[in-house]
């Protein structure tokens, strides 16, 4: 039985991977084309690096989607579709096999095989590169994590060229969502000539080699990043704009103002408590997108002041989610309630019970709770936040909410980015706030904030027969009786209140209306410039 | 003269030290190291690192590899802009902040000093009450006010100028964030340049070349106006050190990519290396420019040059 439902997965996976889309910029009919296509986009910071394996922020991967192809794509709508990879299928439960494009090229026209795939994630997982996400990505791969860890070398990674154009993908358990995961340019290829020949400045305009549908033209720091066309693009037929610009302007006012002067068509994010302003001034370019990402408080589970689940589930019930989305952040953003946020696959979304009742009845219960843990009203906590007008505004609101409806005393700890995040980890706090954005869309992302051992648990709990659940759930080839686990084990660590969910996150921004291709369903945000266009105006 | 320079010159090397010391110390006691971020980096991951950037040695021997590396003009790798190194970071901003802040400060020092006499020429006049009224607002009103006022009124109303942002030194680019600067400036040496004219004036030497019967534009000229300016050479130095401080602001509200943005990202980023190499330019900078105060009060006062 089954063998007989590995048999079929991986034939749905291999028909799933074979009726995938493989266009680039899909021009509606009857939409005109702008002679000039062009397009700048505020990027929201300055790219640490070029490199993929390195890349860790937002902004840098945005440039790098653009001018590397992992085996794998999102196209505008977020769907996982072939990249250098034009078909691939799941031969075992452990083990893929993707068949490379046999016309894709580097910039340089270099054949691009599948020997530069083994190189890109070999290099990409060996401590020498020293990737922040080696570790991340490289559990899903057979002895990756031992690769990153340094503890056996890049060679051993799962990972090796069956021929020219063929690779093959060993994984440690069955990974059901490689394909997603292979889309991240962590896990693609990288032109080892060039690397070689160049070093640390193989990144720079002139020396960079790619297999993307751009090339980098110009690099200024702190200034703009510019990309051209890559004519040695395997699909640059299909690639509408000819140039993008990325700018790495931080200030939100700023960004605004050069979108209203015109000197720049895509507003990074908008700057808080601008939302429904913007709505009104620019109804045509105003863009709002759900995210597969998560905001939410850290309790720190080991302090005596938070190891009663009674304290937590008290804290978690009186915060008002509708009011802070509608009235204190106002941008869109969406009530939460769990661990798991709308759109995220391997799992269902898990909501409290209690999440619909009336507010009355929710502080009733919590003063209940509070008092048959020993909890007396005027008690002091300290809550922990990196300074930022956003989370201090969600801060008060918080802090309001506890004193008015449960007479608790929050101490507001405001602090640099850097010194939240080393408390968090240190667990140097009682309560800190926190987020997350998906890297890959599936349930066991979001699960690393709260499993037992590990490295981005910062609020210390562990529950260990729901992680005897998220094993079995992982070493499960059936995609039914996977997501069922993870559902049952998200329920059972949500019920321990290890963490205060508070919304999913959306990004409001502004996007010139003739920019076509953005759609709102591409909730990882992720897109390459590839599939968009500019319409004639 | 020239044992005067060279002796102010050799000067310099403690008060650089003191600074890298000072600043090294500081850097590495903040909390928060420069890896820490929301992804926790593996120990073999953080190993590597740590060893990239020399950060596993002990801290005294770390300050001395980064002495070793200064004094061959290396200031180090960047930990943030892993691309690049602290030479090719600062090689690509400073042009863009001399131009600007230098830029603006040369010419506030002609309008400031312009200004500064009519109004102590013509005391209490219309005129007057005119540098006052600048000098006040220039003082009293921040950048980060002025700033997006004149973004909005000469970008986004007038469509004159772009917004902001940065394209190889072309001079719309540069027009609003050097007048910005220069407004804040103007508004400094006008106030100085006024009182200081207005004193000198009074001064027994210039009655008695009142009194031999010189025209005013002579008594100015010739005998007012160097003991004048040398409050305002004073004040150039931290005027032009305050700059680059401001051009933070300036930088903000502008999209610069200049000194200012880099400092503040490398301090927020704990870029040890970076903030490290922008103090030390910095600090080069302000000893040259009093160096050059220094110089400028020999050139105008010869009490000095004999002393």
């Amino acid at each position: 039985m089954k063998k007989n439902a590995r048999r079929q997965f991986a034939l749905l996976a291999l028909c799933a991977a074979m009726a995938l889309p493989v266009a680039a910029a899909v021009v509606p009919p009857g939409v005109e084309l702008h002679p000039t296509q062009t397009l700048i986009r505020n990027n929201g910071s300055e790219p640490e690096t070029l490199d993929p394996a390195s890349a860790e922020t937002v902004g840098a991967n945005n440039i790098t989607r653009d001018m590397f192809e992992g085996l794998t794509a999102n196209d505008a709508a977020g769907k996982i579709i072939p990249g250098l990879a034009e078909s691939w299928k799941q031969t075992n439960a452990t083990t893929w096999v993707f068949k490379l494009r046999q016309n894709a090229k580097w910039s340089n026209g270099d054949p691009v095989t599948a020997q530069d795939v083994v190189y890109g994630i070999r290099r990409f997982l060996d401590p020498k590169t020293a990737s922040k996400y080696a570790a991340t990505y490289g559990v899903f791969l057979q002895n990756g994590k031992e690769v990153a860890m340094g503890k056996k070398p890049p060679s051993e990674v799962g990972v090796k060229a069956l021929d020219k154009f063929t690779v093959e993908i060993k994984t440690p358990f069955p990974v059901s969502f490689l394909p997603q995961l292979v889309s991240n340019n962590n896990l693609g290829p990288v032109h080892q000539a060039s690397i070689e020949k160049f070093g640390k400045d193989w990144t720079k305009p002139g020396n960079l080699v790619g297999n993307g549908a751009y090339v980098l033209k110009e690099w200024q720091v702190n200034s703009k990043v510019v990309l051209e066309k890559n004519p040695n693009y395997w699909d640059a037929a299909n690639v509408q704009l000819t140039r993008v610009t990325y700018l790495p302007v931080e200030d939100g006012n700023a960004d605004v103002k050069l979108f209203e002067s015109g000197q720049n068509e895509w507003v990074y994010q908008l700057p808080p408590g601008t939302y429904e302003d913007a709505k009104k001034k620019y109804p045509k370019d105003v863009r709002n997108a759900p995210m597969l990402g998560l905001r939410y408080y850290d309790f720190q589970t080991q302090s005596p002041a938070f190891k009663d689940v009674r304290v937590r589930k008290a804290l978690s019930m009186v915060i008002d989610r509708d009011i802070l989305a509608q009235k204190i952040t106002a941008d869109g953003q969406s009530p939460l309630y769990g661990l798991v946020v709308k759109g995220m696959d391997g799992a269902e979304m898990f909501e409290y019970d209690w999440a619909k009742w009336p507010m009355a009845k929710k502080i009733e219960e919590a003063k209940k709770l509070l008092a048959e843990a020993g909890v007396k009203p005027g008690t002091k906590y300290t809550f922990s936040y990196n300074t930022s007008e956003y989370h201090k505004k969600m801060a008060i609101f918080a802090q309001s909410e506890w004193k008015t409806k449960l007479g608790l005393t929050i101490e507001l700890e405001a602090m640099e980015f850097k010194v939240l995040v080393k408390k968090r980890h240190d667990g140097a706090f009682q309560m800190a706030r926190n987020g997350f954005i998906a890297d890959y869309n599936d349930a066991t992302n979001f699960l690393a904030l709260v499993r037992c051992d590990s490295d981005q648990n910062t609020n210390f709990h562990c529950n260990r027969k729901a992680e005897e659940i998220i094993n079995q759930a992982e070493q499960s080839d059936e995609p039914a009786k996977r997501k069922q686990l993870l559902t049952q084990a998200v329920k059972m660590i949500m019920e321990d209140y290890p963490i205060l969910p508070m919304l999913q996150y959306s990004l409001p921004r502004l996007v010139k209306s003739y920019v076509g291709g953005y759609s709102l369903e591409n909730a990882q945000d992720r897109f390459r410039s590839k599939d968009l266009y500019i319409i004639k105006h | 003269m020239w044992s005067y320079t060279l002796r102010r010159l050799l000067a310099t090397i403690p008060t650089l030290l003191i600074v890298i010391t000072v600043c090294y110390i500081l850097l590495h006691a903040a909390p928060g190291g420069p890896f820490d971020a929301e992804v926790k980096v593996s120990e073999a991951v953080m190993a590597n690192l740590q060893a990239k950037y020399h950060l596993d040695l002990p801290l005294w021997q770390q300050y001395l590899h980064y002495l070793n590396n200064l004094a061959h003009g290396d200031l180090g790798a960047s930990f943030r802009y892993a691309d690049w190194s602290v030479n090719d970071l600062v090689a690509a901003a400073l042009p863009v902040s001399l131009a600007i802040g230098g830029g603006a400060l040369l010419i506030s020092f002609v309008i400031g000093v312009g200004l500064g006499i009519a109004a102590g020429l013509r005391q209490n006049s219309m005129a007057d009450h005119g540098v006052m009224l600048i000098g006040n607002l220039g003082s009293v009103f921040p950048s980060f006010v002025i700033g997006p006022v004149l973004v909005l009124v000469f970008a986004l109303w007038l469509h004159w100028l772009p917004a902001g942002g940065w394209d190889d030194f072309k001079p719309a680019f540069m027009v609003m964030p050097m007048a910005l600067l220069t407004f804040i400036n103007v508004a400094t040496i006008a106030r100085v340049m006024r009182g200081s004219l207005l004193e000198v004036l009074n001064s027994n030497f210039i009655r008695t070349a009142r009194a031999k019967g010189l025209p005013t534009r002579l008594v100015v000229m010739r005998h007012a106006l160097k003991p004048a300016l040398l409050p305002v050479i004073s004040v150039m130095s931290p005027l032009a050190i305050s700059s680059i401080t401001a051009a933070l602001v300036t930088e903000t509200v502008f999209s610069l990519p200049g000194l200012g943005k880099l400092i503040v990202n490398g301090a927020g980023n704990r870029d040890y290396t970076l903030v490290l190499g922008l103090v030390v330019l910095i600090t080069v900078i302000a000893v040259t420019l009093n160096l050059l105060v220094d110089l400028a009060y020999a050139a105008l006062d010869p009490k000095i040059r004999y002393h």
